[in-house]
């Protein structure tokens, strides 16, 4: 658009592009690779870039360890959370956007909690839970990521509401609803698609977090991203153990914002971009 | 009529619907936040649960506490690194992704991956790369070199600024870039062309007519990083957990130490609270300055 | 039943005061149209009716019973939207049965309904579609099949044709009134569209700045208009305003010509002639009507009839003509003026002069 297109720029760029591409890429492919290799590729001076074979032994060891159990920690965690943050925070949502309930600064407020560090949370939390009980159980660790999501939530699900033309909400009140059967039997369908990719996002941030799960699990429900953290040696690191937990931890999330790709701007830039 | 009136549900329907999830953040959002300001002033920590009011006593210390400003510092320096550096660079590939080319998508599709990893499996990878004998870092630096390379990237004082703004960088590069990349594709062309034919040169049609057009996107993507690297806990921990000694400690991980290891609990509350209002007190000042409506 | 009576209604937005109490009464059966500038508080009135809104003031009676502290479920009224309101993930048929789904209505009595109603509307052949693979007459179609498939007490319509081609418009206008002489229910009926106005109703209400200007039978309201502004609101092209002054027994208009007054008034007045285009032809030897020699200085044929435009009395007029009655501008001509149906107007108030 702002430079004319002539076939020389269009090859010199294509070249850039390759490259950006490539170097964004290479850490993944790296750990992605790492979790293939022997334990003598690993540890092979110079780094051996390309594995002899792809084997999954790094793998085999961590279901056989029990290591996996921390991925379905996280699965847990991770779909409670969003399925609650999803059903509270629409509801929310749906009375902000339609109704400007609280007014702006009742937004707002919603909004700022999402900005204060985790570390500051979780520390009176983390007396709290101590002191009800809620420490390293699934019960806590969802709390706790269901009302960080919810200003997320809200946010999001307030602008894809926002959205829907207000005559199919009206036409339905005329029609015999109430305004909870309107929120369910309109709202919720005409909002499917954002409510869906919200979800994902929502999902994805539980999945990720570190600060929550490392310190208020111990045992019980460890979430993987802290299981990864165990792995780190003061002398030698499971760097096989290292590689694989991440990727089994990483795959699902790549193929889910894949799928997503529509959404991924809005999703990310808090709906400020409807891409 | 009174048998008609719209019943409790209905006529209350806006309220019910909030109740639940404002009950939910003000149990984990402002309890925490309340309850860090109460336990600021009193004397708790591993020993004793000594709850009497302690008056300023641990504000006091904060200010003479040089680890604690240093972690400040740490941060500022991650943020005022890491932030015009994924701009820029964000911005770059933006500008090289704008227009059409063949594989155009799969490019973004494959670019954009290193946002959605988990920080601490972003870290953990760096790490791998980073390793001084079987990471290919350090190989590649070798091809340039005439001795092999042997940096200990995570470990000596003058690389580790370098290895983790590394990690930072390539993680959130991509973030700004697909922002950028979707402010800049709905710049109107003809203004730009409008100002060419003016007689506008690259640099003048980039500052009056690109940069007012992106900047609405551009401020929320910056005050985005900016919260975020504020809070950088999860990149650092998986790299260097604040070291080699406290080099690379940033609040976050200070507040950790002190917290979780060292149960100085009434102490890290104070910290925790003072960080907030810095935080409230800095995001207003912004806001004011960016001049972003909702 | 649907009997509707408004007492006093009054509705406010924050500071703009869009209802400034409107007192109406709609029999049962009977063909209402709202009609009026945008903003003049039409499409306001028809949603305080429905429920969508609530009065800060007055009274909605449906059948004698007061409705405004309703839910709008419990009014039961049927209302079509301006922009047909159809639900995207539902069929056609589930569209149209949503209002029985809602209220819970038994899956025969269910099917039957929206048999029925298909068939009224020519949509049995698209019942298993989505909304967006119908056209916009169809889509229309669908918005009042949800409408007629209940046993609502009133029909209220919210500009439904306004998103329609002129062509399809023509055509669902005259479908509605097919409708509404089949069912027989209570409509209400809003549009800012003066011909729609004058087709479709039993009774026009005419609103202007939250208030009932005029209302009445459409032939009613363009006959006798009470007010300059309904004279010039309904009928195309406008009715010309023409200030004059009452001199020697006749109306004198400021270049000196003079036309005979239509009906009595004081001597000196200052007035508004109002004469609707059509009731100025081309002067014929030997015809009775008083004769007004003008210069065409603009002519606009559209067909049938040419709009021929003049200057008098220091304003612009038209004059409804036969398509060949003046063939360029600059020609002067005679025209005979219809001072039976002539009106006037108080310049002041806009109110017109009465016998």
């Amino acid at each position: 658009m702002i430079r004319p297109d002539r076939g020389l720029g269009l090859a010199l760029r294509y070249v850039a592009a390759v490259a950006a591409t490539l170097i964004f890429i290479f850490p993944i492919y790296w750990l992605f690779m790492i979790s293939f290799k022997t334990p003598d590729e690993i540890f092979a001076s110079p780094p051996v870039w390309w594995p002899e074979s792809i084997q999954f032994a790094n793998y085999g060891v961590l279901f056989k360890d029990g290591d996996v159990l921390t991925i379905w920690n996280s699965v847990v965690i991770a779909s409670v959370s969003t399925l609650l943050a999803m059903v509270l925070g629409t509801m929310c949502a749906y009375s902000i956007a339609r109704y400007r309930t609280g007014g702006n600064f009742f937004s707002d407020w919603l909004l700022s909690n999402r900005m204060v560090p985790p570390i500051v949370i979780v520390f009176p939390v983390f007396l709290l839970f101590v002191k009800v009980g809620l420490v390293d159980s699934y019960a806590g660790l969802i709390l706790l990521y269901t009302a960080f999501n919810l200003p997320y939530v809200v946010w999001m699900m307030r602008g894809y509401i926002q959205d829907i033309p207000l005559e199919l909400e009206e036409s339905a009140l005329v029609d015999g609803c109430t305004r909870w059967q309107v929120f369910i039997k309109v709202v919720l369908p005409m909002a499917r698609s954002g409510f869906f990719a919200t979800a994902v996002f929502t999902f994805v941030f539980a999945w990720n977090e570190f600060i929550f799960a490392l310190v208020l699990t111990r045992a019980e429900v460890t979430t993987f991203p802290v299981q990864v953290t165990h792995y780190f040696g003061g002398q030698s690191n499971f760097w096989a153990k290292i590689a694989a937990m991440s990727v089994l931890g990483t795959v699902p999330i790549f193929i889910a914002v894949t799928l997503l790709q529509r959404y991924l701007v809005r999703g990310i830039s808090l709906g400020a971009v409807k891409g | 009529m009174s048998a008609l009136r719209p019943p409790f549900a209905d006529r209350n329907f806006k309220y019910l619907m909030i109740v639940p999830a404002v009950t939910t953040i003000l149990l984990v959002g402002l309890f925490p936040v309340i309850y860090t300001l109460i336990l600021s002033f009193q004397n708790v920590d591993m020993m004793f649960e000594d709850t009497s009011f302690s008056g300023g006593k641990h504000y006091a210390a904060l200010v003479s506490d040089a680890r604690f400003w240093e972690s400040l510092l740490h941060t500022l320096i991650f943020l005022v690194v890491a932030l015009p550096a994924e701009l820029i660079l964000g911005l770059a590939l933006a500008w090289l992704f704008l227009d059409r080319m063949p594989g155009r998508q799969v490019f973004v599709a494959l670019l954009v991956l290193p946002v959605t990893i988990s920080p601490i499996v972003a870290g953990a990878t760096w790490r791998l790369l980073f390793d001084n004998r079987f990471g290919p870092i350090n190989q590649i630096l070798g091809w340039f070199s005439d001795e092999p390379v042997t940096i200990l990237w995570t470990v000596d004082p003058f690389y580790v600024y370098p290895a983790i703004l590394a990690a930072e960088v390539w993680q959130w590069t991509p973030f700004m870039f697909l922002l950028l990349l979707a402010a800049l594709s709905n710049v109107d062309r003809s203004q730009i062309e409008a100002a060419e034919i003016d007689g506008a040169g690259f640099w003048r049609r980039f500052t009056k007519v690109v940069l007012p057009a992106i900047w609405p996107v551009m401020a929320i993507a910056i005050l985005i990083r900016a919260l975020d690297l504020f809070r950088l806990f999860d990149v650092i921990w998986a790299l260097t957990r604040g070291g080699p000694g406290t080099r690379t400690e940033t609040f976050s991980i200070y507040a950790y130490i002190l917290g979780f290891q060292q149960f100085e609990t009434s102490y890290t509350a104070a910290m925790s609270f003072v960080v907030i209002l810095l935080l409230v007190i800095s995001i207003t000042i912004v806001l004011r300055r960016m001049e972003i409506d909702r | 039943m649907g009997r509707l009576t408004i007492e006093g209604v009054q509705k406010h937005y924050g500071k703009v005061h869009a209802l400034k109490g409107v007192d109406l009464d709609i029999a049962e059966g009977e063909f209402c149209v709202f009609v009026g500038p945008s903003g003049c508080g039409k499409s306001t009135l028809l949603r305080c009716i429905a429920g969508l809104e609530e009065i800060d003031g007055g009274r909605v009676k449906i059948d004698g019973e007061p409705v405004e502290g309703l839910r709008p479920r419990d009014r039961n009224v049927a209302m079509v939207f301006q922009n047909y309101a159809l639900y995207p993930y539902l069929s056609v048929f589930e569209n149209i049965a949503f209002g029985l789904r809602a209220r819970k209505a038994p899956e025969a009595e269910i099917q039957t309904r929206v048999a029925r109603a298909a068939r009224m509307l020519g949509l049995e052949a698209f019942l298993e579609r989505k909304p967006k693979e119908l056209s916009g007459g169809q889509r229309q179609r669908v918005a009042i099949g949800r409408a007629v498939v209940r046993d609502a007490r009133l029909f209220l319509f919210d500009e439904p044709l306004s998103n329609l081609d002129a062509q399809l418009r023509d055509g669902m206008r005259a479908e509605i009134k097919r409708l509404h002489q089949e069912i027989g229910k209570t409509t209400v009926y809003v549009t800012h569209d003066q011909i729609e106005a004058m087709t479709l109703a039993d009774r026009i209400v005419l609103l202007r700045d939250g208030r009932i200007e005029q209302q009445g039978a459409p032939l009613d309201l363009f006959e006798r208009p009470a007010t300059r502004f309904v004279a010039g609101f309904l009928g195309s092209p406008q009715m010309n305003f023409i200030p004059c002054r009452v001199s020697n027994g006749a109306l004198a208009f400021e270049d000196g010509r003079t036309l005979p007054l239509p009906r009595p008034a004081a001597e000196g007045r200052s007035l508004l002639l109002g004469l609707r285009p059509e009731h100025l032809s081309r002067a014929v030897d030997g015809d009775p009507r008083p004769r007004l020699p003008v210069e065409i200085d603009l002519v606009q044929p559209t067909g049938a009839r040419t709009y021929a435009q003049f200057r008098l009395g220091g304003v612009e007029a038209t004059a409804e003509l036969p398509a060949h009655a003046v063939e360029r501008p600059g020609a002067r001509i005679d025209l005979a003026a219809d001072m039976d149906r002539a009106h006037l107007f108080d310049p002041e108030t806009g109110a017109a002069l009465r016998d």
